[in-house]
């Protein structure tokens, strides 16, 4: 199997000192689906956007599609983050401007300044996002404001954006925590989907391991900035659970 | 540990020298006042500095109430030093101020008979001038407009530069923010009828030299209210936006203008609103309009013309002040 993501010794301080990842090594290979778990302040998120140069890494190498992420500036780093679609908790769409506007805002990477500023999409984009809308099954919502929807739409509008962009990897940030828990198990749905039909590498921080063990085909875990386990969601017992999450830690299940 | 102690030493120093410096200035500008006594001002400051020795030598010190932490102590409030001095210097304050200002309750009650003209002036307004008074506001009218029309590109283009958030961390970024939020709040410190007098020099009396004023004044301000508005806009949609890959200009399009125009249209509305008012009192030190129409009828001291002069300004500021609240209010609603 191909790698497409390949982590060596990363690490990342903040600028007020806070070492948040201390020699990560991971590799991803295409098509698998990675559930990153960890407590709060583990360094999921850092890891993430170190990953699109969202923030930069201090030291250590990232490979994405054999394209160097730390060294790339530019059109170069563009042309990376194209190829990278990126969900987040809080959804962050433009919550005043209309769901098929946002969707398009996905192929920003690929038009010109002048395309976009003119607000002249292709017509081939339109009916691209009309496409990725249906996917998600928000078609018939394409011309509402995106504040009008609820929290699962949301970030299904987000998914949709992400696949304006036919990316090869998708980094989700802790994408269902501020849903409901049958909302998220349908937000996660989608992404596996993609992950199984449009074979796209899906790296994605949970919290939950129900949902871990029910998409994921591996789990990498973090602890203070450090791999702390790593296999399949099936191996993790009761006693590595405690390891990754505390001692006090219970397993709270969501089906 | 040794700078922090001397530090405070210095603090409650500092702090006494002024007030007894300030009790001593009071305590001759009042001398001077009633008796007309002329002493060195010397005085004041070696009365303080003494003073301010003698009280921290019988360890009395308003300086050190104020920046040391005190044990609490069960004195009664009128037996303690610090309410004594408040009182004293609010006082001493009072009287000067009431000297200076040459209050004078006795003329407010019993000279009303010299307002008279322009009592009923107000309520017999010279409905004749009419014409003249409606050409001379809708010259205020346009003039507040047009400066804030004239302000907007300004303004929106500065903003991006004095934000924090958007400017980056170098030292050409920090530089950028910092000359250009001190211009605007230089600029904007300086009253509007300051730039009117400027600018009536520059470009001559008249309704211009009013716009450029009120436009210099608009710029400053909106440039502050603007980058303050993006000092607050949500960074997630930004985030989302760099992570497709677009380009820092098409991020600032797509993920911060569509955060921030409806405030900016409602800040603009706002300032033309302010502009218009402004614009009245501009007219009076040679920016043109009603302002100036309303000097030439008072010192012509015709009264019923000045009436409805006072009449129509107040008419048109009602006016823009309620639709603009209307508007704005339609427009900040999420
Ligand atoms: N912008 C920042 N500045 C300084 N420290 C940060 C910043 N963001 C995160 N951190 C620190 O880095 C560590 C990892 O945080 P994060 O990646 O957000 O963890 P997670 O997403 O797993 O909750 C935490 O200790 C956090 O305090
Ligand atoms: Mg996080």
């Amino acid at each position: 199997m191909k790698n497409v993501i390949e982590i060596n010794d990363l690490h990342k301080f903040y600028d007020k000192g806070s070492h948040a990842l201390k020699g990560i090594n991971l590799n991803v290979g295409e098509g698998e689906f990675c559930i990153l778990l960890g407590l709060s302040g583990s360094g999921k998120s850092t890891l993430l956007r170190c990953l699109n140069k969202l923030i930069d890494s201090t030291s250590g190498e990232i490979r994405i599609c054999d394209e160097d992420v730390i060294k790339a500036s530019g059109k170069t780093l563009r042309f990376i983050r194209r190829q990278i679609g990126m969900i987040f908790q809080q959804f962050n769409l433009i919550k005043n401007l209309t769901v098929l506007t946002n969707v398009l805002s996905g192929k920003l990477g690929f038009v010109s300044l002048v395309h976009s500023v003119t607000f002249s999409y292709h017509q081939a984009d339109i009916e691209a996002a009309m496409e990725n809308l249906k996917r998600v099954g928000l078609e018939k919502f394409a011309f509402k404001k995106v504040k009008n929807l609820s929290g699962g739409q949301q970030q299904r509008v987000a998914i949709a954006r992400a696949l304006m962009q036919n990316p090869s990897v998708i980094l989700a940030d802790e994408p269902v925590a501020s849903l409901d828990p049958a909302t998220a198990d349908n937000v996660m749905k989608y992404l596996g989907e993609l992950n199984k039909k449009d074979n796209i590498t899906v790296i994605c921080s949970l919290h939950f391991l129900s949902l871990a063990r029910k998409y994921g085909s591996r789990v990498v875990a973090l602890k203070d900035g450090v791999v702390v386990f790593e296999g399949k969601p099936c191996e993790i017992d009761e006693k590595k659970f405690k390891e990754i999450y505390g001692e006090e830690a219970e397993e709270v299940e969501i089906r | 540990m040794k700078k922090t102690e001397i530090n405070s030493i210095l603090k409650v120093f500092v702090t006494d020298l002024l007030f007894w410096t300030y009790f001593f200035g009071c305590v001759y500008y009042l001398i001077h006042h009633w008796s007309g006594l002329i002493l060195n001002t010397v005085i004041v400051v070696i009365a303080g500095f003494s003073f301010t020795i003698i009280f921290s030598a019988l360890g009395i010190s308003i300086g050190r109430t104020v920046h040391l932490p005190t044990e609490k102590t069960k004195l009664k409030w009128y037996k303690t030093f610090w309410a004594w001095s408040f009182i004293a210097i609010l006082f001493l304050t009072l009287m000067v101020g009431w000297n200076m200002v040459g209050v004078n309750p006795y003329k407010f009650f019993t000279k009303f008979g010299n307002a008279r003209g322009i009592m009923t002036g107000l309520f017999n307004p010279n409905i004749d001038i009419i014409g003249i008074c409606l050409s001379a506001l809708a010259e205020t009218i346009y003039l507040a407009l047009l400066a804030t029309l004239f302000a907007i590109p300004f303004a929106f283009v500065l903003s991006f530069f004095a934000a924090r958030n958007l400017m980056p961390k170098t030292l050409l970024g920090n530089t950028v923010y910092l000359v250009i939020r001190t211009i605007a709040t230089l600029f904007r410190s300086i009253e509007a009828i300051v730039w009117a007098i400027i600018f009536s020099v520059w470009v001559g009396i008249g309704p211009f030299a009013g716009m450029l004023a009120l436009m210099v004044h608009s710029i400053a301000a909106l440039t502050k209210l603007y980058s303050e508005q993006l000092e607050n806009i949500d960074d997630g949609p930004v985030e989302a936006i760099t992570a497709t890959g677009a380009s820092t200009l098409q991020v600032w399009i797509f993920a911060i203008i569509p955060q921030i125009i409806s405030p900016y249209l409602a800040f603009t509305i706002y300032r033309w609103d302010i502009n218009v008012r402004m614009a009245t009192i501009v007219g009076f030190v040679g920016g043109g309009g009603i302002g100036l129409l309303l000097l030439q009828q008072q010192q012509l001291l015709r009264w019923q013309n000045v009436g409805l002069i006072i009449w129509m300004i107040a008419a048109v500021v009602w006016i823009m002040d309620m639709t603009s609240a209307k508007v704005r209010e339609k427009l900040l609603e999420k």
